[in-house]
């Protein structure tokens, strides 16, 4: 078996939340796979219970051939974890949480100092190296929390969100180191909410929802799931109140979903250009001015609207 | 272990990392322990409350209190007509004063009736608690020796019966005189009597402050655990460990012993300041002190402990581990004397680890006892350690599930 990464049948409760709900799936050595999931889909759960945080309620993982339940400690010593929530010595600089957390996945002498200096490299983070962690930027704090999960060089990183809250340019640098690290080898877990890393980054993207795997495979085979579907977006001028006249929309045959913004709607359709004139109609009745108007292949957000009629990103 | 050196040195840089600590380790230790051994008896003057006495007797027996009285730590006896004493304490410049009224004599006293003398003192006086103390201690040691004189006629009677009266009262005043005599020329025996007998108030300001205001100030942040308990969970940084090749024991392990290595190093400069700077005589028994101190420190780790599973956030760890190490201490008779306080509060504390450390420490200094009179407190700090130390990682782990 040549999977690094074996799932099955992962349950989680918390009392009665029922956080992970029979999740199964494999990566394959030298994937980006991404769960891809709204808030609360149990993306968290299921990246703690992988990296031997806590137990799962019932089913089982494995992680380069070794039990999470049994072998936990050989497992630990495979992944590199990178969680959502910061995870640094505020009042420590970025070489002693460095050095720290290194002696924690045993490395020692002149390899530890070695590595750090690397991360710090990497991370960018030479010149502020002996600052307390606590007067570091949001961006800057995300890219130590990566650097301590890449000490020890493992072959496999969980990363849960690590693009969370921060600048667009931080983001960029994170999203091309995820790529780099993957190009020299490393085998990457990835979670997100933001469809369009899981787009730009994965080899295969699990969808996730109220705990479980809706849906899994390339980000094509996704896509032809739902069919020869297509996306308008039509954009308006000013501030509307658009909730209440998208019933109307949703009535119109071969329109599958709607989404109404501040400023615009988003339709799921069969057919495209057969639907437009209706649609340009029902606007124009309302009074309505459209200033633009986009037909677009379909998306992870058509997916996941499709598969749950919602949007992925309330 | 070497991870266990890693964490304890990283929890050093961070307890130090704020100039802040440096004000709890070692300054306001200090300014405590030294505003507290004020008013110390030094070597040439006499601090003891004055304790006004009116002799109506005049009887040797009333004499004879009076000299006992001489001898008290607390309260320094003086002389005065009943006028006096009775106007001095209505205007308030004497906190208390003490009438030996006529007919305080041997004979009765050894017919065994009651002869009553009378102490007055003023409302809510901590140090007439004290005096009165003092002065009953005092009244004991006389009727110790009048007892130990009648017992050695009555047994004297027993053997061959006396011929006259006169002869027996001799026989009885060389019984007495032997009594006293023994009483003043043995005093370390004495001291030891008076040791075990639960009314004496074995208080030196100086010995006091020094070891009330070290378990004060070790005790805190060894209850500070709980503070680096949560903190390490709050700040997710537990979390990022246990998905680390670092087991939970490792964790506590590290957590644990670097802050009570802290305690020690601590409690050895506060020592170091008691002795050179107070002189008190913590040296007499370094094994002793060492057993004493390591199994304090302990035990208050252990509750810092058990308290870090039971705590939800940081700012609570930090308010209840300041708030249980002010009372613990200050129930302990770390800041005054347990002495003074009613028998049955002083019973209800033995069940605070900082009563038994507290009495260790005065066993260790005031009362120079050496490694056999500590075993007992010894014992019981461990044994607290034990059992909060058990409780605590118990719930630990399981709060890890
Ligand atoms: N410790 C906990 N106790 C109780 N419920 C929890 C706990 N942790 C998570 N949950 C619940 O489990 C579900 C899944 O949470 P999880 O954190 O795994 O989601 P997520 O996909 O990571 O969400 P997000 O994008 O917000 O990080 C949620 O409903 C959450 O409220
Ligand atoms: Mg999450």
């Amino acid at each position: 078996m040549s999977a690094i990464v074996l799932v099955q049948e992962l349950v989680k409760t918390y009392g009665n939340v029922l956080a992970v709900d029979g999740i199964s799936f494999a990566i394959e050595e030298g994937e980006i796979f991404s769960l891809l999931g709204p808030n609360g889909a149990g993306k968290t759960t299921t990246i703690s219970i992988l990296s031997t945080l806590f137990p799962p309620t019932r089913g089982e993982a494995w992680i380069g051939g070794f039990s999470i339940t049994r072998e936990p400690m050989q497992v630990r010593r495979m992944i590199g974890v990178i969680p959502q929530e910061i995870a640094l010595y505020e009042d420590l600089n970025a070489r002693e949480n460095l050095l720290f957390w290194g002696q924690m996945v045993g490395l020692e002498g002149k390899v530890l100092k070695q590595r750090v200096d690397e991360i710090l490299e990497r991370v960018g983070l030479v010149e502020k190296a002996r600052q307390p962690v606590k007067t570091y930027s949001g961006g800057m704090k995300r890219r130590l929390n990566i650097g301590v999960g890449l000490l020890h060089a493992p072959r496999l990183l969980f990363m849960d969100e690590p693009t969370v809250g921060i600048d667009p340019q931080s983001r960029r640098a994170i999203l091309d180191m995820v790529k780099d690290l993957n190009r020299s080898g490393v085998t990457i877990l990835y979670t997100t909410h933001y469809m369009e890393e899981a787009q730009e980054l994965s080899h295969r993207i699990g969808i996730i929802d109220h705990g479980k795997m809706i849906a899994i495979g390339t980000l094509s085979e996704l896509i032809r799931q739902i069919g020869e579907q297509e996306k308008i977006i039509l954009s308006f001028s000013e501030d509307q109140h658009l909730a209440p006249l998208v019933d109307d929309l949703n009535a119109l045959a071969g329109v599958n979903h709607v989404i109404a913004e501040n400023h615009s709607v988003t339709l799921i359709v069969d057919k495209a250009e057969e639907i437009l004139p209706e649609v340009m109609q029902w606007g124009h009745q309302r009074g309505l001015k459209i200033r633009s108007l986009q037909i677009e292949e379909p998306d992870l957000e058509a997916v996941f609207l499709h598969l749950t009629g919602r949007a992925l990103r309330d | 272990m070497k991870k266990i050196l890693a964490i304890i040195r990283k929890d050093i840089l961070l307890r130090f990392s704020s100039p802040a600590e440096w004000l709890f380790f070692l300054i306001l230790p200090i300014v405590f322990t030294v505003v507290l051994s004020m008013g110390t008896p030094s070597e040439n003057a006499d601090h003891r409350s004055v304790l006004l006495v009116v002799d109506e007797a005049q009887t040797s027996l009333s004499r004879e209190i009076l000299r006992q009285l001489e001898k008290s730590s607390v309260v320094r006896p003086v002389e005065t007509n009943r006028q006096d004493a009775e106007q001095r304490f209505r205007e308030r410049k004497v906190e208390f004063w003490m009438l030996i009224p006529e007919g305080v004599t041997e004979e009765r006293q050894q017919k065994g009736e009651d002869l009553t003398l009378t102490f007055y003192e003023q409302p809510n006086q901590t140090i007439a608690l004290a005096a009165r103390r003092s002065v009953q201690e005092s009244l004991r040691a006389v009727t110790q020796s009048l007892q130990a004189a009648q017992f050695a006629v009555e047994q004297a009677e027993e053997v061959r019966p006396f011929e006259n009266e006169a002869q027996r009262l001799a026989y009885y005043q060389e019984a007495r005189s032997l009594a006293i005599r023994l009483q003043n020329e043995a005093p370390e025996r004495l001291a030891v009597i008076r040791e075990n007998t639960p009314d004496s108030v074995p208080y030196d300001p100086r010995a006091n402050s020094s070891a009330g205001q070290l378990i004060t100030w070790v005790f805190i942040p060894l209850f500070g655990i709980s503070v680096l308990m949560v903190g390490e969970r709050e700040g997710h940084t537990l979390a990022r460990l246990m998905t680390t090749p670092t087991s939970a024991g490792t964790f506590l392990a590290g957590t644990i012993l670097g802050q009570v290595f802290l305690a020690l190093v601590q409690m050895a400069l506060l020592i170091g300041f008691g002795m050179v700077v107070l002189k008190v005589p913590w040296g007499r028994e370094p094994l002793g002190l060492a057993l004493l101190l390591t199994a304090s420190a302990l035990s208050a780790a252990a509750l810092g402990t058990l308290l870090g599973t039971m705590v939800r956030s940081t700012s609570q760890a930090n308010n209840l581990s300041i708030m249980l190490g002010m009372v613990m201490a200050l129930l302990g008779g770390c800041w005054y004397p347990l002495e003074l306080f009613p028998q049955a509060v002083q019973t209800a504390v033995k069940i605070l680890p900082t009563t038994w450390a507290m009495q260790g420490m005065l066993d260790l200094t005031l009362r120079a006892g050496s490694v056999r009179d500590i075993w007992l407190e010894s014992g019981v700090l461990l044994g607290f350690a034990a059992v909060f130390f058990l409780v605590g990682i118990w719930r630990f782990r399981r709060q890890l599930r």
